[in-house]
Formats: C-alpha cells, sequence, structure tokens
C-alpha cells in the first residue's frame, strides 16, 4: 500500500515537472493571442477538413509548393473534419471568414451559393475549357455563376478480393440477374454474400438506393427527386425497394452493427463475399491486401437506361467576403491545374483521380479501371447527401434502415420518409 | 464464514470495478495495435501485434504537445478565476445579508439548468463581436462564466455552515470584510474548493463544444478537438486515436490522483469540528 502511494508521489512529481515545461511556452502564447484575428494583410487562409494523416501531410505539400510559386502566401488551417462539417455554416457568416475551403461539388456547394456567400469564380473557369461539362455542371449554382472549383474525384464499385472469388469459383456479374446468381452461389459456401456496415455509418446504405435509382430509373429522375421535385411515395421509387428486396436474403446481418471500417475487415478476411462501397475503403485496409481486391460496376438492371456512375467530387470554394478577391482566384486558378492536383493525388491515399482530364492519376489497375469506368458513364450522380443536402441524408438513414429491419412496412416506411423530406425541403 | 463473506465481498466488488475499468482497458490495448492488425482483425478481436509507434504518431500528427498546453493554459486560470470569483460571491451571498441575495442565487443557478446547446450562436457572435473570436481568452471568459453561477451555489451551501461565532470573533478582533474572507472563510472552504477545483479541471479540460465554438485556428484548439482531428473524413486510425486519448488522460488522472482525498472527503465532510 505505501508502495503504491510512493508510486503515486513519484509520478505527480514528474509531472509536475513535465508541467512546468510545458506552461513556459504557454505563457507567451498567452499573452500573444488576444486580437490575433486572421486578418493578415498579403496571407491567403485555406480552411481544410482533411484531417487525416496522410491527406494532412498532402495539403501541407501541396501549399508549401503554391507558397513557392510567389504571389500571396496561403496558411494552410486544418480542423477535424466533424468540426469542420458542423461549423462551415459558422465560418461563412463570420465577420472575418477565412478566404478558401475544402468542401463538396453540387448541390451542397449550391445551397451556400443561395445565400450570397461564395466567391463568384466564373473568371477562373475562362482558364478550364479541358474539363467535361459534367464538372462544369456541378460548379455552377442555380444563378448561373461558377461559384467551385473541382479538383478531385472518387467512385463507387461493388469491391471484392481476387483470390476469394477464385476460391468460390464466381465471375463478376455484369446484369442483376447475374449478381443475384452470384449472391446464391456465395451464400452456399456459408458466406454471407454482401458486406455493409451500418452501424454509426448509416449513410452507407444510401449508396444502394442510389445505385438502384439511377439503374432503374435514371440519373434525371434521381436529381430530381434528390432536389425535392419528386416523390419518395412515388411508385417509381417503390420499384427500387421491390428490387431491393430481391437481394435483401443475401446481406450480411451481422452489418447493422458495426461501422463500414469493420465491415471492410469483414471483407478483406472473407467474412463477406462483395461490398458496395467508395474507394476511401481502401485507406483502412492492410496494405498488403490491397493488391488482392478489385471492384465490378454496380449491375445494370434496366439495359435501356443511361449508365451513370456515382463519382463524388472534391474541390474548394472561397467566401465572398474574402479579403482580397484576386489573389484568391490566383490560388484557385492553380489548384485547378494538372500539376497541382498531381502533387495532391500522389500524396495522399492515392485512389483519388484529378478532376483535370490532363492530370495523371496513381499508375495502378484498380485506379485505372475506375477511371475508365467514370469516362463511360453517360451520367455522373455524386452521392445522397451531396446530390441533396446534408439535411436530407438523416431522412435517408431513418427510412432505408428501417427498411433493411422490417422490409414489409415498405409503403409506411416511404409515406414517413416523403414526411420527413418535406419538412427538410420547406425549412 | 466472516471469512466467507469477506472473500464473497471482495469477488463481487472486484467483478463490478473490472466492469467498470475494462473500457478503459480496452482502449489501452488497443492503443499498442499496429494499423494492419485493427484493420485485419477489427476492433474487437485480440491484439496481434504490439507497438509504441502509436503513441509517436498520435503526439506528432495531432501536435499534441501544442494541444496539451493550450488545454493547460485555457484550463488552469480558468479553474482559478472562476473559483476565485465563486468564493467571493459565495461568501458575500452565504454571509451577509444582501438585498434580495436568494433571488442573485437563483438566477445564478437558472443559467446552469438551460442546455448550454441554446447558447452556442448568441456566444460564437457575441465573442466575434467584442474581437475575441478564435482566442483562447475568449475561451477562458466562456468556461469562467458557465461554471460561475454552479460553483457559487455549492460554496454558497457550504459557507453558510459556517458557525457564526467565528466570523464574531473575527470581527471583535477588528478584521474587515476583505481579512474575513482571506484569512478565515476561505482556509475553512478549503475541502470545498480541493474538490470543486479538481471537479472543474476535469470538466474544463475535458471541454470540446466551447472549443470549436470560440476557436477556429487548427493550432490553437485544445487537445479534445485535436483529438477528433486525428479522425479522417472515412477512416479513422483507432489505434493512433487511442494513444492520444491515453495521453490526453494524463493530465485528469494526475489532478484527480493529488486531490483524491479531496474528491471522496470533500462535500461530505462538516466544516469545522
Amino acid at each position: 500500500m505505501t508502495g503504491l502511494a510512493a508510486d503515486r508521489r513519484t509520478f505527480l512529481k514528474g509531472l509536475g515537472v513535465l508541467g512546468a515545461a510545458a506552461l513556459v511556452p504557454g505563457c507567451a502564447t498567452s499573452t500573444k493571442s488576444p486580437g490575433s484575428g486572421s486578418a493578415a494583410t498579403g496571407e491567403l487562409s485555406l480552411q481544410s477538413n482533411l484531417s487525416s494523416e496522410q491527406a494532412k501531410a498532402a495539403m501541407e505539400k501541396l501549399v508549401a509548393a503554391y507558397n513557392k510559386t510567389g504571389g500571396a502566401q496561403v496558411k494552410l488551417n486544418t480542423v477535424a473534419s466533424e468540426i469542420f462539417r458542423t461549423q462551415l455554416p459558422t465560418y461563412l457568416t463570420s465577420a472575418n471568414p477565412p478566404d478558401v475551403y475544402t468542401w463538396y461539388a453540387g448541390s451542397v456547394a449550391d445551397s451556400y451559393a443561395k445565400k450570397d456567400l461564395l466567391l463568384d469564380v466564373t473568371s477562373v473557369w475562362d482558364g478550364l475549357g479541358n474539363y467535361p461539362k459534367s464538372m462544369q455542371t456541378l460548379s455552377t449554382s442555380t444563378n448561373g455563376q461558377k461559384i467551385f472549383v473541382p479538383t478531385s474525384y472518387y467512385w463507387w464499385g461493388m469491391f471484392y478480393r481476387k483470390s476469394n472469388f477464385a476460391k468460390w469459383g464466381v465471375t463478376p456479374p455484369k446484369t442483376w440477374d447475374d449478381f443475384l446468381q452470384v449472391c446464391r452461389t456465395i451464400q452456399g459456401k456459408g458466406i454471407p454474400p454482401i458486406g455493409i456496415g451500418l452501424g454509426d455509418t448509416p449513410w452507407v446504405a444510401s449508396a444502394w438506393f442510389d445505385y438502384l435509382n439511377i439503374r432503374i430509373n435514371g440519373a434525371p429522375f434521381h436529381r430530381e427527386l434528390l432536389a425535392g421535385r419528386g416523390r419518395f411515395d412515388d411508385a417509381k421509387v417503390k420499384a427500387v425497394f421491390t428490387r431491393w428486396r430481391e437481394a435483401l436474403p443475401y446481406f450480411d446481418p451481422k452489418g447493422k452493427s458495426f461501422p463500414f471500417q469493420e465491415a471492410t475487415s469483414a471483407l478483406l478476411a472473407g467474412r463477406t463475399g462483395m461490398f458496395l462501397i467508395g474507394t476511401f475503403f481502401a485507406d483502412s485496409a492492410p496494405k498488403d491486401a490491397l493488391d488482392d481486391i478489385d471492384f465490378f460496376q454496380f449491375p445494370i438492371i434496366d439495359p435501356a437506361v443511361p449508365v451513370a456512375e456515382e463519382a463524388p467530387t472534391d474541390g474548394y470554394f472561397a467566401s465572398r467576403k474574402a479579403k482580397d478577391p484576386d489573389a484568391v482566384k490566383k490560388f484557385m486558378a492553380w489548384l485547378a491545374t494538372a500539376e497541382a492536383q498531381e502533387t495532391y493525388v500522389q500524396n495522399s491515399s492515392g485512389t483519388a483521380i484529378p478532376a483535370n482530364p490532363d492530370g495523371k492519376a496513381a499508375d495502378t489497375a484498380l485506379v485505372k479501371k475506375g477511371k475508365a469506368m467514370i469516362e463511360g458513364a453517360a451520367e455522373l450522380t455524386q452521392f445522397f447527401n451531396r446530390d441533396s443536402s446534408d439535411a436530407l441524408q438523416p431522412t435517408a438513414d431513418a427510412a432505408l434502415t428501417k427498411f433493411l429491419d422490417k422490409p414489409d412496412q415498405l409503403d409506411q416506411i416511404l409515406k414517413d420518409w416523403q414526411v420527413a423530406a418535406e419538412k427538410v425541403f420547406t425549412a | 464464514m466472516n471469512r466467507l463473506k469477506t472473500s464473497g465481498y471482495h469477488l463481487a466488488m472486484g467483478l463490478v470495478s473490472f466492469l467498470w475499468v475494462a473500457p478503459i482497458l480496452w482502449v489501452i490495448v488497443i492503443s499498442f495495435r499496429s494499423f494492419d492488425d485493427v484493420a485485419a482483425n477489427g476492433l474487437g478481436s485480440l491484439p496481434h501485434s504490439f507497438t509504441f509507434s502509436t503513441y509517436k504518431s498520435a503526439w506528432e500528427d495531432a501536435d499534441e504537445f501544442r494541444a496539451l498546453v493550450n488545454s493547460l493554459v485555457v484550463t488552469i486560470p480558468a479553474v482559478i478565476l472562476s473559483l476565485g470569483l465563486a468564493s467571493i460571491a459565495a461568501y458575500g451571498l452565504a454571509r451577509y445579508s444582501i438585498p434580495f441575495r436568494r433571488t442573485v442565487l437563483l438566477l445564478m443557478l437558472m443559467g446552469n439548468l438551460l442546455p448550454p446547446q441554446i447558447l452556442l450562436i448568441p456566444i460564437s457572435r457575441f465573442v466575434e463581436l467584442i474581437g475575441y473570436y478564435d482566442t483562447l481568452i475568449a475561451l477562458i471568459a466562456v468556461h469562467v462564466g458557465f461554471g460561475l453561477g454552479f460553483y457559487t451555489f455549492v460554496l454558497h451551501g457550504f459557507m453558510r455552515d459556517l458557525p457564526r461565532e467565528i466570523q464574531e470573533a473575527a470581527t471583535i478582533d477588528g478584521a474587515g470584510p476583505g481579512k474575513i474572507y482571506a484569512s478565515v472563510i476561505l482556509p475553512l472552504t478549503r475541502p470545498a474548493m480541493a474538490a470543486l477545483g479538481a471537479l472543474s479541471f476535469t470538466w474544463i479540460f475535458n471541454d470540446l463544444l466551447w472549443s470549436i465554438t470560440v476557436i477556429r485556428s487548427g493550432e490553437k484548439m485544445p487537445v479534445t478537438p485535436a483529438l477528433l482531428g486525428l479522425q479522417g473524413l472515412f477512416v479513422s486510425s483507432w489505434n493512433v486515436i487511442a494513444a492520444g486519448t491515453v495521453i490526453a488522460a494524463i493530465p485528469t488522472v494526475a489532478v484527480f490522483l493529488r486531490f483524491q482525498k479531496h474528491f471522496v472527503g470533500g462535500l461530505a465532510i462538516g466544516a469545522v469540528k
């Protein structure tokens, strides 16, 4: 007992020394801080939500590369993605907002443009003639201004382990019927065919809704629906769920209890057969497993519907109150160049594809295949929340998880979803 | 028979305490696992690897040293200021018949009954208006403001029960209100102050909400948002986060160990015997 007390004292003494050391520079910071706003002249502030280790390092390299080109110096400020997401409206509406922000293209950016919070960067787009039409559309606000500069995108696909597919004797399916056949075969081996991870990350289920909807009803219908110009209790939406029910018996029953990161582990360990997920999952895979990973396109259901794919696009927008709009536009024009995007892509996780068509993506078979799939698509969508709003996402999460639990109550679920969505759209 | 009872008690209590300690142990175990191990076997599995590199990367990537310094720069002045002000307020309210003192006390307590969330936007706007947005001073002020009501209430209850005679004796000896506060009341309130100090240290140190409301720059963030920064947009290295959490827990554990005695006894024991 006395020994324990002595240990406690030594521990505290040690900490005392450490604490004293910590306080010396601490005093310096505390006297410096009052009034030091971010309004330093000739400096641009870039607020970034890329807080994971690799992405943060890549951003630091990117900013360092720009600062070497001369002109206004950019100061990178990385905050946790979760904090960024909740605080972005506060940043944008504050009296002295940061100048440039990392964020998403499409309706999420447009919703800020509607509130007149974003800088018009149409002049930057004059130099971006080689960007595809789809990127232009995504970067244009409802009143016709360009408000966004896309820099990279990634794709979604049905990922699987090549060695496991070989072992089970199945080949990647192209059509919905083939897909169900593959599911039956894998289930016959005693393995849940379709992995999913909905605990903590219920939004993963929206990928299924998005893909089934763009395969059955097409991308234009999907976009209209998410923009509030359709109804979730429509017969066409119901058809999506009728298809989904055909695949429902093949979902991993454990998937409701863990997040997608655990579902990735399950896929890699061969506890599930395949997994509909975005390429970001590769960051949570052990390096030795990556060579064994491949994907196939979400199966075609109705050949008459033009093929659309999900390609969430990331990039930058700027505050309308930016202190030096010309310097901001110069920086954003630089971000849109192939070189800048390659710098970022090479230093981050490697599955992102530069938005500039001249930018080279990582030279792996997986990325080449993904890029080819996106470039071959007739239409691009982004993802449920990016095509609608962060406010609509929870309504989808509620409806879809309930559907996975109790598919029999579909009519009631869709009715509730429509009511919840109307509240969001009229708000 | 008696021995059987004792060992049964120890066994049962041992199990209960294990239940409490288990999540913490789990975090510590995860903090020593490698990323590939966690990714391949899942968070719940038994460890297949052992590494210290998680601590190194938590320290470097989250810039945890700077974050801890920020946290201490906020926490220490906030605790001292709020307890100092609260004890003066409680002294006045408890020992002197100030008009409307009940109302004042209830008003202060009422502030604590409001959920802090409804004040997020007003505070962020107000702090911006007075030009202290994105400074640690603002964070200290917010913590002092929010703590004041509750600390005053607790200290008021404690000081009220101190015997009248002591104060009367001091007055006869020629001590003014200031002297009585500093030399008589404050020393007697020490157990309550110590317990409150330890509590408020933990609260302020572990706060996340206010820091993300009034601070915008990554380098000014205290340790809790810095830990959140270890979480990626999609993928999180839970082993590194676990390691960072273990490091961040050290100051609060130290305060707890230092004030352990007061934690247990502080509020329960009467003032003077």
